[in-house]
């Protein structure tokens, strides 16, 4: 199988455990990434999208017209260059009028937007094409006594028309999917938060970081489990933030989801660039490597 | 008391997005369930869309304004009995912003970093070394061609 990876920014220029995490799992699953260099941010939906909407429409139908050209799908690794590519999927290939005037706009560069290709996250691929079974398989060390609260992050599930991944009031696509690694997801209280990221003002951010920190420390949970570099931002470097600030000295491991299933499939923590995360108490390195060592 | 701003409305409902508050019947769904809202009461969806439907201008789109708060969760989105998508309305002010120029800096620096390099966030030799140290390729964008041209359409 054979799809096209859309990295983003902040995974291969900031978080690159990241990508090393998941070139390492999709290679165990045999699917082949055909990378390319033309693309550019996805734009951010973020701010971006406020401030220029016509182009960031613009921008993302280019991205998904040089997919389009290869005849392969996008996956996407992180929740903000989901909602972008796949939002603007969505429009551009329901809105006639609309897709029109971007590919009025795309003619300058030579390109045009069809409306043929799927973008997902890798997540929502994998549940789907790949399959939970074949997952499973893949694991050769599972990670029996590793307990993972889940943060599931806005975009991988809103808007539900347009992601079409599963209800966002009761989503279990993470739950499932840790599952298969033999660790055990543990719900918390503040799963559906959001990590806070995108708002102006500092105290409303951390506000939001803090009650989940608060809600995975009340959880049995080892570590937080997640699937976008935006969130670990927020709570990995976020976390030592929030401590200053509300006097607090939470010590959650964070753990992007590709990291748990590569380990699992017999990556070293060289490979997951485990040593590059800031928050990464001993404790937790030596459960991890008890679980890799005696499986 | 406050005028109603016919104006505003009109230049709102024109904008990509921001037309569907206009089916708004205030019933605070979209506030029950902001994270936002939670925690900074001040900021209201419900609020801000009945300043759409008055068209008050310089309470959404001046430079106090509240909307920048939104943390683009699309709660109300899924929310919403009528479809109003509060936050799409809530980007289309934050475009409006924009125009006027009273949108916060952060705006403008992802924009310019992304015509000018492709891309939000800023090579660094550090990444550059831990990409090695992983065994990963370099990291190329080669986009600069076709953005220039967008950008300066």
């Amino acid at each position: 199988m054979q799809v096209m990876p859309f990295w983003g920014c902040m995974i291969p220029l900031k978080y690159p455990q990241m990508e090393s995490a998941v070139r390492y799992s999709l290679t165990k699953l045999e699917i082949e990434l055909v990378d390319d260099s033309r693309f550019s941010c996805c734009p951010d939906p973020i701010y971006f999208k406020a401030g220029d909407k016509m182009r960031w429409f613009t921008l993302a139908a280019r991205n998904i017209a040089i997919a389009e050209e290869r005849g392969l799908d996008i996956i996407t690794m992180c929740s903000g260059c989901t909602a972008t590519l796949c939002e603007v999927n969505h429009h551009l290939k329901h809105d006639e009028k609309l897709r029109d005037k971007i590919n009025e706009n795309l003619k300058s560069i030579g390109r045009e937007y069809k409306g043929s290709i799927r973008v997902r996250h890798l997540v929502t691929m994998l549940r789907d094409d790949v399959g939970l079974e074949k997952i499973a398989d893949s694991v050769k060390y599972r990670l029996e006594n590793i307990k993972i609260a889940i943060h599931y992050g806005c975009h991988l599930l809103k808007p539900s028309e347009i992601m079409n991944v599963e209800d966002p009031l009761v989503p279990k696509i993470l739950a499932e999917l840790i599952r298969v690694t033999g660790a055990t997801p543990v719900n918390h209280q503040e799963y559906l938060m959001c990590c806070g990221k995108a708002c102006q003002e500092q105290q409303l951010s951390l506000n939001m970081s803090h009650a989940v920190f608060q809600s995975v420390a009340d959880s049995e949970a080892d570590c937080l489990g997640l699937i976008c570099p935006t969130c670990f931002d927020s709570f990995d470097l976020g976390q030592l933030r929030v401590n200053r600030n509300f006097s607090k000295k939470f010590e959650i491991p964070v753990i992007y989801y590709f990291q748990l299933l590569a380990l699992a499939q017999g990556a070293s923590l060289e490979n997951v660039g485990i040593k590059f995360h800031k928050i990464m108490p001993e404790e937790f390195i030596k459960r991890l490597n008890t679980t890799l060592v005696t499986a | 008391m406050k005028k109603i701003n016919y104006e505003f409305r009109e230049k709102l409902n024109q904008t990509l997005g921001g037309f569907s508050h206009n089916y708004c019947y205030q019933c605070g769904a979209c506030v029950a369930d902001c994270p936002a809202h939670r925690f900074l009461p001040e900021f209201n969806p419900r609020a801000i869309i009945l300043q759409a439907l008055y068209g008050f201008e310089e309470e959404l789109i001046g430079p106090d304004s509240m909307i920048w708060n939104c943390t683009n969760c699309y709660n109300c989105y899924e929310r919403c009995p009528q479809a109003v998508n509060p936050i799409e309305v809530i980007i289309a002010l934050k475009n409006m912003c924009r125009e006027k120029g009273t949108n916060p800096p952060s705006v403008d620096n992802i924009i310019e970093r992304v015509k000018s390099s492709g891309v939000t966030v800023t090579k660094t030799e550090l990444v550059k070394r831990r990409r090695q140290e992983l065994g990963l390729p370099e990291f190329e964008i080669n986009c600069s061609d076709d953005l220039e041209k967008i950008f300066n359409k």
